[in-house]
């Protein structure tokens, strides 16, 4: 059932990204460095030194945190298209040794060892000789790992040491696997978490369950990750070469000189090619980007990717590409391209049957959410992204912080945890429907028609009676509860607001108007309306 | 079934039923085409009938985007798109969703300036099923009268909301004027709102035209 396991070499620089900055600002040298990346959740650690490591800054972590852990750190954004820009070099002193180069990411490159290591006397001499070729374009700590299957081999990298290699010997890989914990597997994903609460900790655990159980358990995704640990190829079938019609050409007329010229044209491409994929019930997991300049030349490499590429991924690795070969006039390598390209090529290498995503049962969802996309798109092209939002309930006590707006098109990111649901010291009952950021300004009255003060211990000096504003006029106050002092972010010496709320029923001509009243700093003003 | 049932080696017998079944279909019903709305929203309005116009309006504090977040909850609840203008950015998502709109399926423009009003709830009419938008004072009729056009054109239900000092200038299949009610929970200096149901007056457009009163119980 499970498909013979290629023999694979992997070519692993560690932090690539710090090496790209530190080449960029030679200052950085011997200094701890960040690479910072912006994430769902603001600027995240994407890579670091091994001197900010050594002062436990992890990947993963907020940029306020990592610099309180490790004083004096440098801090650099990420620049994936320089990344790129600066592997190509790698990738091209690598292919004299092999044709099969593949891409996975920056940093990382692999190819199937059994032509070049026949050729080269074995594992080991194959890799001594990938390691030399590196080591002449001046990356001197890469690391080279031989295993079966790309994954064994990402995992062989890791364990060599700086400048050597790491084999390990053919059939020894699901021993060699077992000892890993099974975060490995996919770091961003959930199921290694969940897998660590099972009690499964190591890959050997994982490995040993039945296969049968982990796919009804865990469904296909679960089943790929499953086969990953026992050291078999990640497709149950194995990637069959497409047929060749689904080849996606198009011809640039004027040459592109910039990348954001051919990567504009590359995108209609990678959504025509992913459509069609789809519609044959195919996804891609490595394709071959294919560009010819007007001198004539043609300039190929492939890009895999775990799992499946989405249009997203598929364009971005497509930049990245482009960006090697047209680089930037100040770096020039000898095989960047010498002229516009005029044409790009996006052919899938292997293609395996699409698993993972599923329609809606009723067959028009998922029409309706694309049209509905285009809708939004498109007015968020008229108008500016931040004028379409999507609504994220989240934790607070005032009315104006308990929601966050998304940008439609973000992800959601809904952490929908016990913060929302509970929260002391919010406005308890319903929630008010309209909520004026800019607070109508009021003022409250008593009986005597004297305003309403709230001291600072939260008395108020009279029962309110009366309500006048612009948006409502002078109004009879009929029923009213508070004042509920607020006293929002205390231990912030900036950010602390003190506010008294009250709750108030006024009766407006025939009807009753609920809204909600706020002191602050002396000055009145109606924050919502119960709508 | 019966076709299933059928012999396949009966192909002339097969072929004159599935004509018959043709000719018996019955045609699409106003009532399949629209979104159903559950509870006394229902029991007021009827359904939403896709292409239609139904107008809120009423004064501030009546409940009007009540209603509306309503109505939004109901089309997402059915597995349906919903986008609402939100003119001056005050619509709150936690009202929303306390109202049970599934936000995933919900976008909001908001801070569209007033004079491009017309053209962004245009757009949506593209792509969603139900459009909630804050009419801005003199709203023009030429643009009004094509975005009914275009709600009927699109099958999408249009929710003018209709503020003070607004008016919507052009034809709605309902309208319905939101009166609110009494607030009740709370007392003089004691107690807590409690979640009210809003009194609407509902007028109809043609052989609807008999006027409705209604309480939308939560």
């Amino acid at each position: 059932m499970s498909s013979p396991v290629e023999r694979t070499l992997c070519v692993w620089c560690p932090d690539w990204p710090v090496v790209v900055a530190r080449r960029a600002d030679p200052t950085l040298a011997d200094r701890p460095v960040v690479v910072l990346e912006r994430g769902a959740g603001g600027l995240v650690v994407r890579a670091a030194s091994s001197e900010a490591r050594a002062d436990r800054v992890r990947l993963g972590l907020r940029r306020r945190e990592a610099e309180a852990r490790c004083p004096g750190l440098s801090v650099v954004e990420a620049d994936p298209a320089a990344e790129a820009r600066a592997f190509e070099a790698a990738a091209g002193v690598t292919e004299p040794i092999t044709p099969g180069v593949v891409l996975e990411r920056p940093g990382v490159l692999s190819f199937p060892t059994r032509g070049p290591s026949r050729y080269f006397g074995g594992d080991e001499p194959l890799a001594r000789t990938v390691l030399d070729a590196l080591a002449e374009i001046g990356l001197l700590d890469a690391r080279v790992g031989v295993a079966d299957g790309p994954f064994a081999a990402r995992l062989a990298a890791r364990r060599a040491a700086p400048g050597s290699v790491h084999v390990v010997a053919p059939g020894d890989t699901p021993a060699f696997l077992a000892p890993w914990p099974v975060a490995v597997l996919d770091a961003a994903g959930t199921l290694p978490a969940l897998l660590g609460r099972l009690g499964l900790a190591y890959l050997g655990d994982f490995a040993a369950l039945p296969a049968a159980s982990v796919l009804t358990r865990f469904g296909h995704p679960g089943a790929r990750l499953h086969r990953l640990a026992r050291g078999l190829d990640e497709h149950s079938a194995p990637p069959a070469p497409p047929p060749p019609e689904l080849v996606e050409t198009c011809e640039l007329d004027p040459p592109a000189t910039r990348v954001d010229e051919a990567a504009f044209a590359a995108k209609g491409l990678a959504d025509r090619l992913l459509g069609r994929l789809e519609a044959l019930g195919l996804a891609c997991t490595q394709v071959v980007v294919e560009a010819e300049t007007e001198h004539g030349e043609r300039l190929t490499r492939s890009w895999r990717h775990e799992g499946a590429l989405t249009p997203a991924a598929l364009v971005t690795r497509v930049r990245w590409q482009l960006d090697g070969w047209l680089g930037n006039a100040g770096d020039r390598d000898e095989d960047d391209a010498t002229g516009g390209l005029v044409l790009v090529r996006l052919a899938p290498e292997q293609v395996v049957p699409a698993t993972g995503r599923q329609l809606g049962f009723w067959g028009g969802d998922a029409a309706a959410g694309d049209r509905a996309d285009r809708a939004l798109a498109r007015l968020q092209a008229m108008e500016g992204p931040d004028t379409v939002v999507t609504l994220v309930p989240r934790g607070g006590r005032i009315p104006t912080e308990r929601v966050r707006e998304v940008p439609w098109g973000e992800p959601r990111d809904a952490a929908a945890g016990p913060e929302t649901s509970s929260w002391p010291g919010a406005v308890p009952g319903p929630p008010p429907a309209r909520i004026y950021e800019a607070r109508l300004p009021a003022s409250l009255l008593d009986a005597a028609g004297e305003p309403v003060i709230v001291s600072g211990r939260g008395e108020a000096s009279a029962a309110p009676a009366r309500l006048i504003s612009d948006a409502l006029g002078d109004v009879e106050i009929v029923a009213w509860a508070g004042p509920w002092p607020q006293d929002v972010r205390w231990w912030d010496r900036v950010g602390r607001r003190r506010r008294a709320l009250w709750q108030l029923v006024t009766r407006v001509g025939e009807t009753d108007v609920a809204c909600l009243v706020v002191v602050e700093a002396r000055r009145v003003g109606i924050e919502a309306l119960y709508d | 079934m019966a076709l299933a049932a059928l012999p396949a080696r009966d192909p002339a017998s097969r072929a004159r039923l599935a004509e018959v079944s043709e000719r018996a279909r019955p045609v699409v019903l106003a009532r399949d085409r629209a979104l159903v709305l559950p509870g006394p929203l229902g029991d007021v309005l009827g359904g939403l009938v896709r292409g239609s116009v139904v107008a809120l309006d009423g004064p501030p504090g009546a409940g009007v985007t009540s209603v509306a977040l309503a109505l939004c909850a109901a089309a997402t609840a059915a597995g349906e798109w919903a986008a609402a203008v939100d003119l001056d950015g005050t619509l709150s998502g936690e009202a929303a969703a306390a109202a049970g709109v599934t936000l995933e399926r919900f976008a909001v423009v908001r801070r569209v300036p007033p004079a491009r009003w017309a053209t962004a709830t245009a757009v949506l009419l593209d792509g969603v099923s139900l459009v909630v938008a804050d009419v801005p004072p003199r709203a023009r009729p030429d643009e009004a009268r094509r975005l009914v056009a275009r709600a009927r054109e699109r099958g999408v239900v249009l929710v003018p909301l209709v503020g003070p000092g607004a008016r919507w200038p052009a034809t709605a299949t309902q309208r319905v004027h939101v009166e609110g009610g009494s607030w009740p929970g709370l007392g003089s200096g004691h107690g807590l709102l409690t979640p009210r149901a809003p009194q609407v007056r509902v007028v109809g457009q043609g052989a609807a035209a008999r006027e409705r009163l209604g309480v939308l119980a939560s």
